[in-house]
């Protein structure tokens, strides 16, 4: 169905993009603006696997959190008490993964059945009841203090980890929109649309629905290893609703249902967050920064329900269509569609 | 004998504060059809203005009046401003209830700043009753009476006047109380605000019963919330009043018995109704 040529605008804007990230910690000689982009990257792995729920399933999940928090802890755990080679860090990614993909499946087939209330009630109790747990237990995790550990030698160098981490990114980012592009794919975007409908068609939606939770598990997972090794500490503030919020202004702001915009909305988010926290020396309003994503987040929801890239993407698409001919355009789907008032 | 006592009537004071909190998120449901996450954010900002009123005019009377007005005008701004852009779309409702408790427990840091308030129970309300062995704390009796009243005076205006007809019927059929010309709009705005000056008291009535108050407690009261209107099942209203004792019961009791288990109980307890029982567990399975 999907004839792409190789050297598409599309593909070599990609190109030019990376390219320029490559040579970034080169060109901008600041650990602190390497550390920032590792953080945006970081960041952009987890709310890009929370679209997959959001914009691509069409299911609000407040549990995202404990995928991320099982990440971070697997990691810490295993460096903490075996070596800190590379090798031990690479099989930690693996473990959380494969932990993060059981736990997901597990609560996925238990939640999912039930309406969208529900489960996002549902996911937000289970998450919480992973940050008691992650509270309590603390003969492993330290609780609330947390533990700090050795990252491994090659990471001493915050650059070779910047590259690490944009070699993750790109790769997320490749898997996903295959993933989304694939035939299942396709199905996720039809139960997002007509959930019903899908099924009247003879598809089982809860299987599906339960895979793209599996796979955003496993994503955010792998984000969340990789925080826990770019601060070289962990405590229970990953497991923390903070970071569903964080996942979840990033993807509505960037723009839901493109795989774009959670990168875009977690460059947005990082670095104003950066420099707004920097500004509160001078304007103490700037300390509570979060109000203005709040409000953002607000009008976004009522005016651009499509965020950044989503409004970007239409508003092409109509000026594209009006210098061609007249026609509507096809490809974006809105997530919502305003339904009767009374359903 | 003298500890069950006094754990259960500890468990029933915190039950009727989650009670005067679920009531309005079931019955703005049950209406409205709308899952308010950003109740919690009311709840705490009653908490802050009544106490600010309070400290102001010296008279807890007066506090807890000032914690309803702010209640009602909260619920106003945020019936209209969020929630009616967004009705009939479950998805966009989820994300922007949860992006209002964001700015509204912000704001709250900025007005009145970051740090816990220390409060204290007013004079004539402190202190204990010695009964044979058991200790009563005053205030807890009086949280427990107020509850008890509140859930009376709505029971007499849900069954026997007629906005509460119209509330009632609306919850079973909107579209046929509307055919019938009632303007379920104006009914809606009402029983939002109702809700919200709910939220707002018992946030009030919390201060001096956890002494301390902190922006943060919005959002774990209002999960407790939830866990409530789950249990009680979405829209029922004795039910939300029957399943905030269970709760609380339990927290308090487990919380003595089995200390680190008290804050997962109600969660287990939660994901257990819905998994088995997802309209509640005090409604008919007609009702839900």
């Amino acid at each position: 169905m999907r004839h792409e040529k190789y050297f598409s605008l599309k593909n070599l804007t990609f190109l030019i993009i990376i390219i320029a990230l490559i040579f970034f910690p080169y060109v901008a000689d600041s650990r602190t603006l390497t550390i920032l982009m590792t953080q945006i990257f970081i960041f952009s792995i987890l709310a890009m696997s929370y679209d997959i729920l959001l914009g691509y399933t069409g299911i609000v999940s407040f549990g995202h959190a404990m995928f991320f928090g099982i990440g971070a802890y697997t990691t810490a755990i295993l460096l903490s008490t075996y070596n800190n080679t590379m090798m031990i860090f690479l099989i930690s990614i693996i473990v959380g993964m494969i932990f993060a993909g059981i736990v997901s499946f597990l609560v996925g087939l238990l939640t999912l059945r039930l309406k969208s209330h529900f489960f996002a009630m549902l996911t937000l109790a289970i998450s919480g009841l992973f940050l008691v747990v992650a509270e309590k237990w603390r003969t492993v995790t330290k609780g609330n203090d947390g533990f700090t550990f050795r990252a491994p030698d090659v990471f001493r160098d915050r650059v070779i980890f910047y590259f690490f981490v944009l070699v993750c990114l790109v790769v997320v980012f490749l898997v996903l929109r295959r993933f989304v592009n694939s035939p299942l794919g396709k199905v996720l975007i039809a139960v997002r649309e007509n959930e019903q409908r899908t099924r009247s068609l003879g598809f089982r939606t809860l299987h599906y629905k339960v895979t793209a939770s599996v796979v955003a598990g496993v994503v955010a997972s792998l984000s969340g290893s990789l925080y826990a090794i770019s601060l070289r500490f962990v405590n229970t503030s990953v497991m923390s609703m903070d970071i569903t919020l964080d996942a979840l202004l990033m993807t509505i702001i960037g723009g839901v249902g493109t795989l774009i915009g959670p990168i875009v909305g977690s460059l947005v988010i990082e670095t104003a967050q950066h420099y707004l926290s920097g500004l509160a020396n001078d304007y103490p309003i700037f300390e509570r920064w979060i109000i203005f994503f709040g409000m953002l987040y607000i009008l976004a929801v009522i005016f651009f329900p499509k965020g950044i890239v989503g409004t970007v993407y239409v508003k092409y698409l109509t000026w594209k269509s009006k210098k061609a001919k007249p026609q509507l355009p096809t490809q974006s789907v809105p997530l919502v569609k305003d339904k009767e008032r009374f359903e | 004998m003298d500890l069950f006592i006094s754990l259960f009537i500890n468990g029933l004071a915190t039950g009727m504060l989650i009670f005067l909190l679920a009531a309005g998120l079931t019955l703005i449901f049950g209406l409205m059809d709308v899952l308010n996450f950003a109740h919690g954010g009311l709840f705490v900002w009653g908490a802050y203005s009544g106490i600010f009123v309070y400290t102001w005019s010296g008279s807890f009377i007066v506090g807890i009046l000032g914690a309803i007005v702010t209640g009602f005008v909260l619920g106003w701004i945020t019936e209209k401003l969020i929630i009616t852009p967004v009705y009939g779309n479950h998805v966009q409702q989820i994300l922007i209830t949860l992006g209002f408790m964001l700015v509204l427990s912000e704001c709250i840091k900025v007005v009145f700043g970051p740090n816990s308030i220390p409060v204290d129970v007013p004079s004539y309300l402190a202190g204990s009753w010695e009964i044979g062995e058991v200790i009563v704390i005053k205030y807890r009796i009086f949280i427990i009476v107020i509850g008890l009243v509140i859930f009376g005076i709505f029971q007499y205006v849900l069954k026997k006047t007629k906005i509460g007809l119209i509330v009632r019927a609306g919850v079973m059929d909107k579209e046929m109380v509307q055919v019938l010309g009632i303007n379920i709009k104006r009914v809606f705005l009402f029983v939002f605000m109702t809700g919200s000056a709910m939220a707002a008291f018992g946030g009030m009535l919390m201060a001096p019963y956890s002494g301390v108050i902190y922006a943060e407690m919005g959002m774990e009261y209002a999960i407790l919330g939830f866990i409530v209107v789950v249990i009680g099942g979405m829209g029922s209203f004795s039910g939300s009043l029957m399943a905030a004792i269970l709760v609380g019961l339990a927290g308090s009791f487990m919380a003595y018995y089995v200390p680190y288990l008290s804050l997962a109980v109600n969660m287990i307890l939660m994901a257990i109704v819905l998994i088995f029982r997802p309209q509640g567990l005090f409604t008919n399975a007609k009702e839900g």
